[in-house]
């Protein structure tokens, strides 16, 4: 890894109402080291626009309501069809089915969480981001 | 800031020109302080005198430090008529009705969610049956975003962690063969918006079932606190249009529906987002207060706005301080309508309330300890005098609760009413010399914080400069950031995990492909079946009345009549006022 700082967007789908993950999330990653930039709710196509005018190494997805398979594999396919898709880690956390973890790192999910420490998650972007060059 | 005095101000005066009959005589206070410290200086170990006073470390804690021991020197001034008094009587502190729950159990109101507006008709039925006494909602996801289901914003989630309703239709489903005009409902609308554009479908579902508005009991939480600073979502309007928004509901339900509770001030979802207690009671007065002062300027007396105001708390774990907080709080607002408001009717000066215990405090691991947490949270609220309580479910860190844990927790809430004994006497924590100074010391605090919010220009402002936001990110990340360090201590997950933990399969929620299609069919039906030069019309004038001063519910009304679905609504809203920007994203 170079001393570039790793630059994260966390971001929850268009309908999410829960932010505490969220906010735990950013302070963890900030208390890091890395550079956080916090979105919010938004539409697929918003978050990877975002994501290429901030040239993120990481979009995170917090979600606990649902939609973690449709919206998420929409997600994945408007960063394929931008060009994000290789070079960008992909992390969901949150409330999900288990049964789930295995269809959405079939996706393409780098990360999936239904609870993790601090470590575990900064572990995981690391190895994320090296592994994406 | 004008020269209007803060509620502090006025209470401080209205309370120091009182006299006061204290309970203990000087002489007596005096020898218990001559033999106090005689005890503390010789008889207590030197290291526990140097640790008098600890701060408590627990989730959602407010970190109110605690001495060692309590005696009658905490409540030296103690009036046992001012400062307590009778259940049923003021300051109300002991409980809102002489006979308390000999005269009638809190409402055992578990919230019902998830599945199609039929499968939540069969659950709201299946709980009725076991013994429930009123009925609770919730919407899922897109309806409490005010999306339809067919919206791109609403792909995958129709359905989950709650019942969709984009219109009448699915009212008249939900309440099916349910006796609305016996049997109170709680519709967990959450923000102003949505109760102006769901509580209508409900007010015409009942007008077509030939039930007039007079008739429904039931409540509504109207608060617009979750609307622009619990909530996260992709789109806000103004938090003082949402604000308006909110005291023409109240203004609306008042009335036309006025058995209906118009407004229920949620101090639990903001408590559970990230604040303690004393910030969620003090935010959740401080728009009470807010509303009462914009009734008044709408000409509005204070006893006619203020009587079916109601509240909505969490208790989470710290037990005693739990209890001390809803008694504090009764009395608090009891002193607030009477010296800040001056009214006269005691109805008005109640402050009833809703409790949840806490989701927060529940943990992934060992869930079946999270059955043994809730159930000191139950008790903490039914030794505080509670009107209407929900049990969390064992696997809230997994799902919305199943069967089983929905039932379980009503299992937990029936216990306690027969088997604990627990609920024969009222208010039988009063006179603990701890208690009493929880009590004083909580009520202190809520009302320092309301101080703040009003020097800073009242609630509306706290929440347009991003005070309020703030203040929860950071209680957030702290809180996380002593429960990674050991700090809070935390059974089963920091404190004595267990090192072959195991996660347990827990059913969570799948999402139904076949509900999603069922409702985007149903809503493309109604607009080929209804007339849409009327909606359209509906929608028109709604926007209009978000432009001028007319009543937007009114408005919302003739919309739910003209079959305009929730979406086409959100977006009237939007339109009028305009959309904000959270402070919390950037």
């Amino acid at each position: 890894m170079t001393n570039k700082k790793v630059r994260v967007l966390l971001a929850q789908f268009p309908l999410e109402t829960h932010s505490r993950g969220i906010i735990t999330v950013a302070g963890m990653l900030r208390d890091a080291g890395m550079e956080v930039i916090l979105m919010g709710n938004a539409l697929s196509e918003q978050i990877v626009e975002t994501a290429v005018q901030e040239s993120v190494d990481v979009i995170g997805i917090s979600t606990y309501c649902g939609g973690e398979l449709a919206q998420g594999r929409k997600l994945l396919e408007i960063a394929e069809k931008k060009g994000i898709k290789e070079r960008t880690a992909f992390l969901m956390g949150g409330i999900f089915p288990p049964t789930d973890i295995p269809k959405l790192q079939g996706m393409g999910f780098d990360g999936t969480f239904l609870s993790a420490t601090k470590e575990e998650i900064v572990d995981c972007i690391e190895n994320a981001v090296v592994a994406k060059g | 800031m004008s020269n209007e005095k803060t509620t502090r101000e006025v209470l401080a005066e209205k309370l120091a020109s009182e006299e006061r009959t204290p309970l203990y005589n000087p002489e007596a206070l005096e020898k218990v302080k001559t033999e106090f410290d005689r005890w503390k200086g010789t008889v207590v170990r030197e290291k526990d005198r140097e640790n008098w006073d600890v701060t408590p470390q627990t989730i959602l804690g407010s970190e109110i430090p605690r001495g060692l021991i309590y005696t009658p020197l905490d409540n030296a001034d103690l009036d046992y008529e001012k400062d307590l008094g009778f259940s049923g009587e003021a300051p109300f502190a002991r409980g809102l009705h002489a006979n308390m729950y000999r005269g009638r159990t809190f409402t055992m109101r578990q919230l019902s969610a998830a599945g199609s507006p039929e499968e939540v008709n069969s659950r709201l039925k299946m709980l009725l049956d076991r013994g429930a006494t009123g009925t609770n909602l919730a919407l899922d996801l897109a309806t409490v975003q005010m999306f339809d289901s067919d919206e791109p914003e609403a792909l995958g989630q129709v359905g989950t962690v709650g019942v969709p309703v984009d219109c009448v239709e699915d009212m008249e489903t939900i309440y099916k063969d349910i006796p609305i005009d016996k049997i109170s409902a709680s519709i967990v609308t959450h923000y102003p918006r949505n109760t102006s554009i769901v509580f209508p479908m409900y007010l015409v579902m009942a007008e077509r079932r030939g039930i007039s508005w007079d008739k429904l009991p039931g409540s509504s939480q109207n608060d617009f606190i979750m609307e622009n600073v619990v909530r996260s979502a992709s789109e806000y309007i103004p938090p003082r249009d949402d604000f308006r928004v909110q005291c023409d509901n109240i203004e609306f339900l008042r009335k036309y529906v006025p058995k209906w509770n118009y407004v229920t001030l949620n101090g639990y979802n903001l408590r559970e987002w990230g604040t303690s207690g004393i910030t969620a009671m003090a935010v959740a007065m401080a728009n009470g207060i807010e509303i009462l002062k914009d009734m008044e300027r709408r000409g509005h007396d204070v006893d006619w706005a203020g009587e079916r105001i109601a509240f909505f708390w969490s208790p989470a774990n710290d037990f005693f301080e739990e209890v001390a907080r809803l008694r504090a709080a009764r009395r608090l607002w009891y002193r607030i309508m009477k010296y800040r408001f001056g009214a006269k009717k005691p109805r008005s000066m109640l402050l009833r309330c809703h409790v949840q215990t806490s989701g927060v405090s529940l943990q992934r691991e060992e869930p079946m300890t999270n059955v043994i947490r809730s159930a000191y949270h139950a008790l903490a609220a039914a030794l505080g005098g509670a009107q209407s309580l929900h049990i969390d479910g064992y696997d809230e860190a997994y799902s919305v609760p199943s069967d089983e844990a929905c039932v379980l927790s009503l299992r937990n809430q029936q216990i306690i009413e027969a088997e604990t004994q627990t609920l024969q006497v009222v208010d039988p924590l009063a006179g603990s010399f701890f208690v009493e100074a929880m009590t004083n010391e909580v009520e202190n605090r809520i009302l320092d914080e309301i101080d703040e919010i009003e020097k800073m220009g009242g609630l509306v402002e706290a929440v347009v400069s991003g005070w309020l936001h703030r203040k929860a990110a950071e209680y957030i990340q702290r809180e996380q950031q002593m429960i990674a360090d050991g700090t809070i201590k935390v059974v089963a997950r920091n404190y004595f995990r267990d090192p072959d933990l195991k996660m347990p399969e827990i059913w969570s929620q799948e999402y139904d492909e076949k509900l999603g299609k069922a409702m985007i069919d149903k809503l493309a039906r109604l607009r080929m079946r209804r007339d849409n030069i009327k909606a359209g019309n509906a929608i028109n004038a709604l926007v209009g009345a978000c432009k001028s001063e007319d009543n937007v519910m009114a408005a919302c009304v003739e919309c739910a009549r003209a079959d305009v679905t929730e979406g086409e609504m959100r977006r009237a809203f939007t339109d009028g006022f305009g959309k904000w920007n959270s402070p919390i994203f950037v």
